[in-house]
């Protein structure tokens, strides 16, 4: 008799063999994991959240009098016979339940308790002997009693977080296991597929064409000279924002260390060493300053690109007229305009994800060389374009893309060379003809 | 008409099944070559295994992704007959159906995209899977590759791999 295999034979990206067991066994993994965050969630919800709840909402509030204060020591012993003391202050109070004189020492949160004797005893300080307090008791048992009421959020997040992020995780992996349980690839995808693709999908497929990008966000631009303007995919525009976000941040941290050392100072208590440690700090924040500024001159100096199409969707085979105009004062050594196709495959490396990108084809519209732009005027120049016969159409799935774009690159001549993207999407050849296209 | 080939079939395979299948599928095109909103026929015959020991099969047209990247995966149409319930009157077979022999028949018109591409880190693969599934719980699974479109294979200049 042989006993199941555990494991499906791989045969290049098939696999045949037990699928049921694969499941089963992701299914007991993703069932631990859901019954262990319940636990710890009910464990958490009994011990911390519910007894803060209980103090806020059933506890009842009277008015007693303080007669006898002290200090309250919790001894916590490690394996190796080390002890270590925490200290509370402990307050006595006397108080009236339903015409019975009450009197209770008063429970602390365990966050109110100090590991320094004399912050605690500092804290006895402002609780005067024979004073009023206001205190309140728990009406199932007379003698616990509180003088602080309130929520600790951090003490909810913490209850929520951990076994919130188990049970989710569990959760999902069991329902997942469910419905792989059983069916093949295909029938998943038949059945699942679908609704998944909708709600994962970060780009809409153009109607009638499964895995082409709708091309709405394409064509809402009016041109001034052709029929649509495209939007642009600057590189230069994202290292801006990136640069300006760690230079803010990276600054704020300085300057919240600059203050508790300046005030350091002003109190004649310098710390050398923290100084001296806040050196390289100031020297990166000051650097990413001079980085991101660099990087606003430059995106401002070289000026914006347009680029203007006469139809599209594009079609193989189809011709097309391509404007480019570039705005700003800046003198170009070289512009080029490239019609490119580039393929995107975004893959699991360990635990990182990683996209890794290929043109696989460039085609250069035109090159122009030596630009020098008249005051006042943006350089414009309108080229003819024709697509290819047979080539492949734009295609975008969950982790795989062929991308068609209009890419201009320039050398300024005080300036670093440049890219602008302009994203097309192309449309198989045997598709139905759009208005803008020329044979 | 063409048959196909079968490419996941090996009789020395570690997965050692008590019955070896052979599916031999005949496309309507004979070079495997389609277009897009072409309709697919197609006829397919199981050999090599006893219809009782079949609980089902899942007859689909898929595509899916090869390449650098993580798989991505479409079907456009899937259908699974289940074999061992036919007694019971629950379930109504397709007349291309034949349960004796083990051979059936689907149709269906392909869509428009994607259509099959041999890029560089991209590849786009279309093909017919038959899925049968015996009734000791395993399954084996016949992959018959065909092509929509006829986008031709990408290949680097010299001036983009510098």
């Amino acid at each position: 008799m042989r006993l199941p295999t555990f494991f499906n034979k791989k045969r290049g990206n098939r696999r045949t063999g037990l699928p049921a067991w694969g499941s089963l066994g992701e299914g007991i993994y993703h069932a631990v994991l859901l019954v262990a965050g319940l636990i710890i969630g009910v464990l958490m919800l009994a011990g911390i959240a519910v007894p803060e709840w209980r103090i806020n909402n059933q506890f009842i509030g009277v008015d007693g009098r303080l007669i006898g204060k002290g200090l309250a020591r919790h001894t916590l012993r490690d394996v190796f016979g080390g002890a270590k003391y925490s200290w509370r202050p402990a307050l006595l109070v006397q108080y009236d339940v339903g015409g019975e004189e009450v009197e209770s020492w008063n429970t602390v949160h365990s966050s109110e308790t100090h590991e320094t004797r004399d912050v605690a005893v500092h804290q006895l300080d402002d609780w005067k002997l024979g004073g009023h307090v206001r205190c309140w008791y728990d009406p199932d048992d007379i003698e616990t009693v509180v003088l602080k009421r309130g929520y600790s959020w951090w003490l909810w997040l913490l209850t929520l977080l951990l076994p919130g992020a188990l049970v989710t995780f569990g959760a999902t992996g069991l329902l997942h296991s469910l419905k792989s349980w059983g069916r093949s690839e295909e029938r998943q995808a038949a059945q699942f597929g679908r609704l998944l693709e909708t709600l994962a999908s970060p780009l809409p497929e153009s109607v009638g064409f499964p895995t082409i990008p709708a091309c709405d966000n394409l064509v809402n631009s009016p041109g001034m000279m052709l029929r649509f303007r495209l939007p642009t995919e600057s590189p230069e525009f994202w290292s801006l924002i990136g640069s300006g976000l760690f230079s803010g941040l990276w600054n704020l941290v300085v300057v919240l260390l600059a203050v508790n050392v300046g005030f350091d100072v002003a109190g004649g208590r310098a710390d050398w060493w923290l100084l001296g440690l806040l050196t390289p700090f100031v020297i990166v924040g000051l650097a990413s300053i001079g980085l991101f500024c660099r990087q606003l001159f430059f995106v401002t100096a070289v000026g914006p690109t347009h680029v203007e199409i006469s139809g599209h969707p594009l079609c193989p085979g189809n011709n097309y007229q391509v404007l480019l105009s570039q705005a700003g004062s800046a003198s170009f050594r070289k512009l080029e305009l490239f019609l490119e196709l580039e393929e995107q495959a975004t893959f699991r490396q360990g635990t990182d994800v990683r996209t890794e990108r290929q043109i696989v084809w460039q085609f250069l519209i035109r090159c122009w060389k030596d630009v020098e732009p008249l005051p006042g005027t943006p350089f414009e120049a309108e080229e003819q374009l024709q697509l290819p016969s047979e080539t492949m159409h734009s295609f975008h799935s969950t982790h795989n893309a062929v991308s068609w774009r209009l890419v201009l690159r320039g050398v300024p001549k005080r300036w670093p060379a440049f890219e602008r993207v302009f994203p097309v999407v192309v449309f198989p050849a045997d598709r139905p003809k759009s208005n803008g296209e020329n044979k | 008409m063409k048959e196909s080939h079968q490419i996941d079939q090996s009789p020395i395979d570690s997965y050692q099944i008590q019955q070896t299948p052979r599916i031999n599928v005949v496309f309507n095109h004979e070079n495997i070559q389609y277009s897009g909103a072409d309709p697919l026929r197609l006829h397919y015959v199981v050999e090599g295994v006893e219809s009782h020991s079949v609980a089902a099969i899942e007859r689909s047209v898929v595509w899916y992704t090869e390449g650098k990247g993580e798989e991505d995966f479409g079907v456009v149409f899937f259908e699974r007959i289940q074999l061992d319930k036919r007694n019971d009157g629950t379930k109504i077979l397709p007349k291309s159906v034949n349960t004796e022999h083990l051979t059936g028949a689907l149709a269906v018109d392909l869509p428009h995209s994607p259509l099959s591409y041999e890029g560089i880190i991209v590849k786009i693969r279309w093909c017919v899977r038959i899925r049968i599934f015996f009734r000791s719980g395993r399954d084996f699974v016949s992959e018959h590759i065909f092509f929509l479109g006829n986008v031709p294979l990408a290949q680097l200049s010299e001036k983009i791999r510098s």
